[in-house]
């Protein structure tokens, strides 16, 4: 039976923290638990240990997305990706390590169809509906990554630092494939500390939506000018925040047939984010 | 008195004869124009309750020992139990009691769609009934399942006959024609999403079952379980004093209601049996999707000679099959009309009337083949429209029509187009876009109401109908101030209750004012004459102001009754309207903004402009949603809803309204009871789409055939209309 038996944990140094399902805001993790699609016998309340704020250009994963929207120290692709994510009551909730984290809105894997993302043997959007999926890097599972926050920060070329290690934020995700389903790279008992920012020169978030607030991105594009190099990052295009080389690399997608609008949407957007930087 | 007539009723489109008792209805119509009370803006007098959270909806409502129903559905779009064990879910802890297929009505063995209710339990609480419910073990027979409408009719999957009209000669007019257009558009499966889900408490009191619901009709509720149940209908008490929303989709019992009243009937307690948001999405009801293959034919004077429309309606499972060709029977002067209606089944849910239900869907299809008519013709769109007025709805007389105050009311709105165009810029387009509205809405007998008034000065009404949240009961206590000359707060409402109050009218077909306000004035007129008498007895002014004279009762009371008369015979009741939208199309992403919407409409007398208003605004909202956003989808293999949240199937949000401005012709309908009111609860989403369609096209050249206009359809009708080599607005005049 769902919940029934859940033991909450509020550790106050990182030195407790010895497994069980993390949770902070809970905007992320507590809808995936009443869904059953995630299941936890000890639930670990992280904020006694994870960092909140922003100093130096680094941000502590415990940051809420409202508190990051207000902050004029934050370059503006992160600023307006929180603007633009969720509602304002899950932005006061929702911290920014658990939005990187977030789980696909594939229907097929929220409705926990036995697909390739849950340990199956098919893609059931591949041959189903799929007109909100993936169209890059879509041929052995085909849903989209729904952060926006992600993107933007892989554009801004974010650092993560954990209670194990630092890594590029490109580092946290992996494409997923037959012989590991996750499409994290984070490991057991690994926690999001900070996200370290370098000097960003300019940056924009765009982001396509079916309607004009609180709705996952169709399609968002985040660009920014990182020491001298432009940097372009998408949501909602692959199974893993996207980075592009160039727009032209969109003449490379490979949509599924109901999801071919995407590629001329994405193209508008990033030449839109690109003339944005100046 | 009282007498018997036959007469046409009509709820929803759907017209059946019926013999009736109906009494007079002598009371002269109130003057045009805004009286002492009605024709003001009056805000809910239960909007305090409401928004402190002290109204009791039936979500609200708990019982003592009341205990928690869950449904087992069919996973399966097409099935059939095989087997069923009940033991593991009645081992669960808490588990009561549990129901098999047949063992109460709608407990069905064949599913004939994934979400059909097939087997419930009773338990302390819900978790353990959910859990429960998970526990039963069933085996499954997997049947043919078929999906594609037209793979339906192919095949003769039908929920009943075609439904034909013809009108003049069809084939001539088309061939002598100077111009055609032909179109084939599509609507989507939409979802009520009522704020407060389907559900009913069932309770009983010895023989007499007490029914708390959320529901559009009182007094259906009350004759459909007692039939069903076989008990005398006045054993059956049916409660609903606040309601959170039906669009069509609460007008009878539904499984929910007999689960609750056998599991009440097994257990002894009483249950509570509520859908949860995920069953809203796969069992409650919709509004079905369309293909709708059409033509029209002008000469190239504007007059439009023929028209011919095929509509599949995808009914589902059951259902029946919405009027979706009646905007093109009625809304033009055409002598040639032919329409053909096919009802497919489907292994799909079934569909629920659904605010304006046919009409919104085909006036979508209609309005935009009239844009494209009157750009091929180079003549305005609101000229056409105008030259095309119908003068009489297919021979029978209007008993009320001012759609020509409604285009005269649209001018200055469709004169801003010239402006909004010049806002256009490289990348936004702008434009505005018309549809007009045609629609029922005028109610119809029985329905009654009492008043009582004491020494107090105060009046109140009771009647047995239900408030859907339409903002009824201030309207009726209106109507009573205003009869009885007293000021608005001295009236209450009652209602809510079979056992409390006489017989009141379903609140579906925009129906709930025409058809109780009338009720509600004659009992004020009623008890009034009794006050008069009693002044005019005492030595007083037949006038003199109720207080005074009822302050001379002490503990006696006056008691007025009134029913509601017949509507006039020989005449359609209509309700017109037209909608002037203006729009900005980004045309490289094809984001479309609506900035702005003039709704006018012609309802009759309007009793409470801000009620009014609100009825609009809530009508052009939904029907945003609509045009944009909200999509059910189903799996294509499985047929299952994958659009089972309201994250994925997405309403709009407050971001998504535009600057709304509403009109009323504000004229009664001297042919229609003692008010002259029709309802406005479905006119206002019944032109929304083609009307933001239309604004798309003037903007853009682009022609959307498709709702929603979602991206994929916006881009798609972009890329078409950049192919043919279009640009700005092709019916400019």
């Amino acid at each position: 039976m769902r919940r029934a038996g859940v033991e909450l944990l509020r550790p106050s140094s990182l030195e407790e923290l010895d497994g069980g399902v993390f949770v902070h805001g809970g905007t992320e993790v507590v809808p995936l638990l009443r869904e059953g699609l995630l299941v936890a016998e000890q639930l670990v309340d992280v904020r006694g240990v994870v960092p909140r704020g922003v100093r130096n250009g680094v941000i502590g994963a415990g940051t809420t997305l409202a508190e990051l929207e207000a902050d004029s120290s934050i370059p503006e692709a992160l600023r307006e990706a929180c603007r633009l994510a969720a509602s304002p009551q899950l932005r006061n909730m929702g911290s920014l390590g658990g939005n990187l984290l977030q789980a696909t809105r594939c229907w097929y894997w929220r409705l926990d169809y036995p697909c390739r993302l849950h340990g199956g043997d098919r893609c059931h959007a591949r041959d189903g509906e799929h007109r909100e999926h993936a169209i890059f890097a879509n041929d052995f599972c085909a849903s989209a990554h729904p952060s926006d926050v992600a993107a933007a920060l892989v554009a801004l070329g974010a650092t993560l630092r954990t209670n194990r290690r630092e890594l590029p934020l490109e580092e946290l995700y992996r494409l997923p494939d037959g012989a590991d389903r996750r499409t994290t790279t984070l490991e057991d008992g690994e926690l999001i500390l900070e996200a370290a920012l370098p000097p960003v020169e300019a940056s924009a978030y765009l982001k396509a939506m079916d309607r004009r607030r609180w709705s996952f991105p169709q399609v968002g594009v985040a660009a920014a000018r990182v020491g001298g190099e432009t940097r372009i990052a998408l949501a909602g295009v692959a199974p893993i925040p996207w980075r592009l080389e160039s727009v032209d690399e969109l003449d490379r997608a490979t949509p599924l047939p109901r999801a071919e609008w995407k590629v001329p949407l994405a193209r508008a957007l990033v030449r839109r984010a690109l003339s944005a930087l100046g | 008195m009282a007498r018997l007539i036959r007469t046409e009723k009509e709820v929803e489109g759907r017209f059946e004869e019926v013999w009736i008792v109906v009494e007079e209805d002598p009371l002269e119509q109130w003057p045009e124009g805004a009286r002492s009370v009605v024709g003001r803006p009056a805000p809910r007098q239960d909007g305090p309750l409401r928004v402190r959270g002290e109204a009791r909806y039936t979500a609200d409502i708990k019982l003592p020992g009341m205990l928690h129903a869950a449904v087992l559905r069919s996973p399966h779009a097409h099935a059939k139990v095989r087997r069923i064990d009940l033991a593991p879910a009645l081992a669960v802890p808490g588990v009561r009691a549990a129901l098999g297929p047949g063992e109460a009505h709608g407990l069905e063995e064949e599913a004939g769609w994934a979400g059909a209710p097939v087997a419930a339990v009773a338990a302390d609480t819900f978790a353990q009934a959910r859990a429960a419910v998970e526990a039963i073990d069933v085996e499954w027979g997997e049947l043919e399942v078929v999906l594609d409408p037209e793979e339906a009719i192919r095949r003769g999957h039908l929920t009943g006959e075609a439904r034909r009209s013809e009108r003049g000669d069809v084939d001539r007019a088309f061939a002598e024609a100077d111009v055609v257009v032909e179109g084939t558009y599509r609507t989507q499966t939409v979802l009520h999403n009522s704020l407060e889900t389907h559900q009913a408490i069932c309770e009983w009191q010895g023989d007499a079952l007490h029914v708390y619901i959320s529901t559009q009709y009182i007094w259906g509720i009350r004759q459909e379980v007692a039939e069903t149940l076989g008990l005398p209908e006045d054993k059956v008490r049916v409660i609903c004093e606040f309601m959170g929303g039906g669009f069509g989709a609460k007008n009878g019992p539904d499984e929910y209601t007999f689960v609750a009243a056998e599991l009440a009937k097994r257990t002894g307690c009483p249950v509570r049996c509520a859908l949860t948001r995920r069953e809203e999405h796969t069992s409650a009801g919709n509004r079905n999707s369309t293909i709708q293959r059409l033509r029209a034919a002008a000469r190239s004077d504007g007059t439009i000679v023929a028209l011919e429309g095929e509509f599949i309606n995808s009914v589902g499972w059951s259902g029946w099959s919405s009027p979706t060709e009646g905007p093109m029977r009625a809304l033009y002067a055409c002598e040639n009309v032919r329409t053909v209606t096919h009802a497919a089944q489907l292994n799909t849910p079934p569909m629920k009337a659904f605010r304006a239900p046919g009409f919104a869907e085909g006036t979508f299809g209609l309005e935009c083949l009239i844009e494209d008519l009157a750009a091929r013709l180079e003549i305005d769109p609101l000229e056409l429209r105008r030259s095309n007025y119908a003068e009489s709805n297919e021979g029978t007389p209007y008993s009320s029509k001012n759609l020509e105050k409604c285009y005269r009311l649209a001018e200055p709105h469709w004169e801003r187009r010239h402006e909004v165009r010049a806002r256009s810029g490289t990348v936004w387009k702008r434009g505005v876009g018309m549809a007009s509205q045609i629609w029922y809405g005028g109610g119809g007998p029985p329905s009654y109401a009492w008043i009582r008034l004491g020494s107090d000065g105060r009046a109140t009404v009771v009647t047995a109908m239900q408030d859907i949240g339409t903002g009824t009961r201030t309207a009726m206590a209106q109507i009573a101030a205003e009869e009885l000359r007293i000021p608005l707060e001295s009236v209450d409402v009652v209602l809510g209750d079979s056992a409390r109050g006489p017989y009141a009218s379903i609140s579906a077909g925009s129906s709930t004012t025409p058809s109780m306000g009338p009720a509600v004035r004659a009992a004020a007129a009623d008890a009034r004459e009794q006050i008069e008498d009693i002044a005019e007895q005492r030595g007083l002014p037949r006038d003199t102001p109720v207080a005074e004279v009822v302050g001379l009762l002490e503990e006696a009371q006056i008691l007025g009754r009134g029913a509601r008369g017949p509507n006039p015979t020989g005449m359609s009741v209509l309700t017109f309207g037209v909608h002037v939208v203006e729009v900005a199309v980004d045309v490289e992403t094809g984001e479309v903004r609506v900035e702005r919407v003039a709704a006018i409409h012609d309802v009759g007398r309007i009793i409470n402009p801000l009620g009014a208003s609100s009825q609009v605004e809530g009508g052009v909202i939904q029907g945003i949603g609509h045009t944009f956003s909200e999509n059910r989808l189903l799996d294509p293999e499985t047929g299952r809803v994958l659009t089972t949240s309201l994250d994925a199937y997405r309403m709009p949000t407050i971001a998504d309204v535009p600057e709304i401005v509403c009109e009323f012709v504000d004229k009664p309908d001297e042919h229609l009871t003692n008010l002259g009111s029709k309802g406005l609860g479905e006119p206002p989403i019944v032109p929304i789409a083609a009307a933001i369609a239309n604004a798309i096209r003037d903007a853009t050249g682009a022609e959307v055939h498709e709702l929603p206009i979602s991206r994929e359809e916006m881009l798609r009708a972009l890329e078409a209309a950049n192919a043919k080599g279009r640009r700005g607005a092709p019916a400019a005049v």
